[in-house]
């Protein structure tokens, strides 16, 4: 699915907004082939917001997610980051069919698979798995770990014969480095990051070739955040798995992704590889939230510039026009309250090249140094 | 010595049996000063915060040993009475979720008003007129209308905003902020952090921050405090420590957080799990988590010992303090 998608479907603004030049930042480890295994365009997710009780009136609707693109590659891990109610939670779901796509599509292996349903979707979903962030609400207390883990081949028999589906869960308890006699064991019974380990072994169970991990470590005290994903890193390369690896923690989504993608209020405003992004950066978004990241050494506090944002997050109801990070950008101008940037590599480094030239959807795109 | 903690002791008695949460823990804080103690959940850092405002929950807790000496007097064998007095007007605490921490049917004018009114007795309009000055003081845009609304109209960082307003309401010597910022977005987190460490070089008053955020601390701490099972584990100026840590634990930590200015390999990480604190393990109590353990450390509990190279005040309760520190 490498054909330009200048113009197609767009937020339901409609309008302008279809992305003139290179659409997603996608060039490294796009694989041989070159195709991604997942592909995301104009993705929208709005909530309706009604009033009254008998005569239901739609007063306006809460705009979770608000036209997201990009791509995954095989074997790939995009990080998104980005702060509480940026929509990036809501991207997994609807990632994962949880939640159906007001607007946009979702392609698998080239697949429109956005709007499938029964048998054809039953098919998609065993390739795409997701790990939930509470490892002590997504996992039901009621069920041995064996059931849990095994549960998934209920419902895709084909996966694993009935005489073979014990053995095939302690396998998997291996894998994510659980004693294999714990099987009949009960969720309670495990630390939070052994249920980490049982929901990602979930996960695994019917060999996906995508997993969408929301927040996966971040109910960890560090000392096992550093064990989890140590494992995801070597499961990752054990099973050839694309990730998308949502979460609000910086240095945790540098340390685990090829690339990176910044959300703020319901659509990605900077895209590209981990060093385009970390040290790279040309949002001002993106910049602002690098600069506040405590870096955990004493001596770089003194010689560090701290972009303090004011004010907090506009609603997600009433999304600025124009850019919608202006209202707290120092850089705004008249021209970023009319015109809407595009996710695109802005023109200023479009002949230059390097680092700096990535997708960024700022007008006044600038390279700024933030991380020591 | 502002606050100066000596071997607290505190245990829970429960159901299952009595958890011993702080096992001796000493550490000081002077005025102006910031001590940061990090900690992993367990460690038992809020719950020594906790006797230290004397809001521990009896029962199922109790202290059973040990001395909060505050500005020169013991504060635990102290009435509760005569303690309400001093919590509030001399030292005040800031808690991790100002959502539950604030009474939703009151205003905020309100609850910062009784403030005033309870400890100072005001009248209502000269407290409401503290109130906003207060809200002024943090930067809340709008105090005067702001002033009457409820918590829920806040937003995250606002509503930590007022819960500083209420803990310096009254100037105290000592601010004791429990992960004051874990629950806020980093770009909020780096307002209200920056908030706090001003007013606090402003009224110079001491402040004891509880984190688990290696990041935080180095930002804006004086001295750290690392607690581990209970107890103090490294004690040490931030430089020191973040240089060349003198504790496996800590070491251990630092080695397995992902940084942001490099993209690291494989990360460290420590084996294993906390303990549980019902059944500490025998001698030291990392010792099945230490990559350095030997015999001695699973008989003979290490106490903290003074870390003799350094220059500055260090102390460390690991019994090969030297080669951790050379590492």
């Amino acid at each position: 699915m490498a054909e330009p998608r200048g113009g197609t479907e767009r937020g339901p603004q409609g309008g302008p907004e279809g992305k003139p030049t290179s659409a997603t930042g996608f060039e490294k480890g796009a694989g041989p082939a070159g195709e991604p295994i997942l592909e995301v365009s104009g993705l929208v997710k709005h909530y309706p917001l009604t009033r009254g009780i008998l005569i239901r009136k739609q007063i306006g609707s809460v705009k979770a997610v608000d036209g997201v693109d990009f791509a995954l590659g095989r074997g790939e891990t995009l990080g998104i980051v980005g702060e509480s109610g940026c929509g990036k939670s809501t991207v997994a779901k609807m990632l994962v069919h949880l939640e159906k796509p007001t607007a946009g599509v979702i392609r698998y292996k080239g697949q429109d698979i956005t709007r499938l349903s029964g048998k054809a979707l039953k098919a998609v979903r065993r390739n795409i798995q997701m790990v939930f962030q509470d490892p002590y609400t997504s996992l039901n207390p009621r069920m041995t770990v064996g059931d849990i883990i095994g549960e998934p081949f209920e419902i895709h028999p084909e996966v694993a014969p009935k005489g073979d589906r014990r053995r095939r869960v302690q396998d998997l308890l291996d894998v994510v480095g659980l004693n294999p006699e714990y099987v009949n064991r009960y969720p309670h019974q495990f630390s939070g990051g052994q249920r980490q380990r049982i929901g990602i072994a979930r996960g695994l169970a019917l060999r996906p070739e995508v997993i969408v991990a929301d927040e996966p470590v971040s109910a960890l005290d560090v000392s096992v955040q550093a064990q989890v994903i140590n494992l995801m890193d070597r499961l990752r390369t054990e099973f050839d798995l694309a990730f998308v690896f949502i979460a609000h923690d910086l240095s945790i989504v540098r340390h685990i992704s090829d690339r990176v993608g910044v959300m703020y209020l319901g659509r990605i405003v900077e895209i590209g590889t981990d060093t385009q992004i970390y040290d790279h950066p040309t949002h001002p978004y993106t910049q602002a939230l690098l600069s506040a990241v405590p870096v955990p050494d004493p001596a770089a506090r003194a010689n560090r510039e701290r972009i303090i944002l004011t004010g907090d997050v506009p609603s997600p109801t009433n999304i600025p026009s124009g850019c919608r990070f202006r209202t707290r950008c120092w850089k705004a101008r008249a021209r970023c309250a009319e015109e809407v940037p595009l996710l695109a590599v802005p023109e200023v480094f479009r002949e230059a090249g390097g680092p700096a030239a990535h997708d960024s959807a700022c007008h006044f795109a600038e390279e700024k140094q933030v991380v020591p | 010595m502002l606050l100066d903690v000596h071997d607290l002791h505190v245990e829970f008695h429960t159901r299952d049996g009595v958890a011993r949460a702080v096992n001796g823990v000493s550490y000081g804080v002077d005025e102006g000063e910031t001590l940061a103690v990090l900690g992993e959940s367990g460690s038992g850092k809020s719950v020594t915060a906790q006797a230290i405002m004397g809001i521990l929950d009896v029962p199922p807790g109790r202290i059973t040993g040990g001395e909060v000496i505050f500005k020169g007097r013991d504060l635990l064998p102290l009435k509760e009475e005569q303690r309400r007095k001093v919590r509030g007007a001399e030292m005040a605490m800031i808690f991790q979720d100002a959502l539950s921490s604030l009474n939703p049917v009151l205003s905020v004018g309100d609850q910062l008003g009784e403030m005033f009114t309870v400890h100072r007795g005001m009248s209502k309009k000269d407290a409401r007129a503290k109130a906003v000055e207060l809200m002024d003081r943090v930067r809340i845009p709008a105090a005067r209308e702001r002033v009457r609304q409820y918590p829920h109209q806040f937003s995250g960082g606002m509503r930590q905003r007022i819960m500083i307003a209420m803990a310096l309401a009254l100037e105290p010597a000592l601010i004791i902020a429990d992960e004051p910022t874990t629950a806020l977005d980093v770009t909020v987190q780096a307002q209200v952090m920056e908030l706090l460490a001003e007013l606090q070089r402003e009224y110079r008053m001491g402040l004891i921050l509880i984190t688990h955020d290696l990041g935080v601390v180095a930002d804006v701490a004086d001295r750290i405090a690392v607690m581990y099972a209970g107890r103090i584990v490294e004690s040490a100026p931030v430089h020191d420590i973040y240089k060349a840590p003198a504790h496996p634990y800590t070491r251990g930590l630092l080695d397995s957080i992902p940084r942001l200015d490099q993209k690291g390999r494989e990360l460290y990480a420590i084996k294993g799990l906390p303990p549980n604190l019902m059944d500490i393990p025998p001698g030291c109590a990392f010792h099945p988590r230490c990559p350095m353990a030997r015999d001695v450390c699973r008989t003979d509990e290490p106490p903290l010992y003074e870390v003799t190279e350094s220059e500055t005040d260090r102390g460390s309760a690991c019994h090969f303090w030297r080669e951790c520190l050379h590492g």
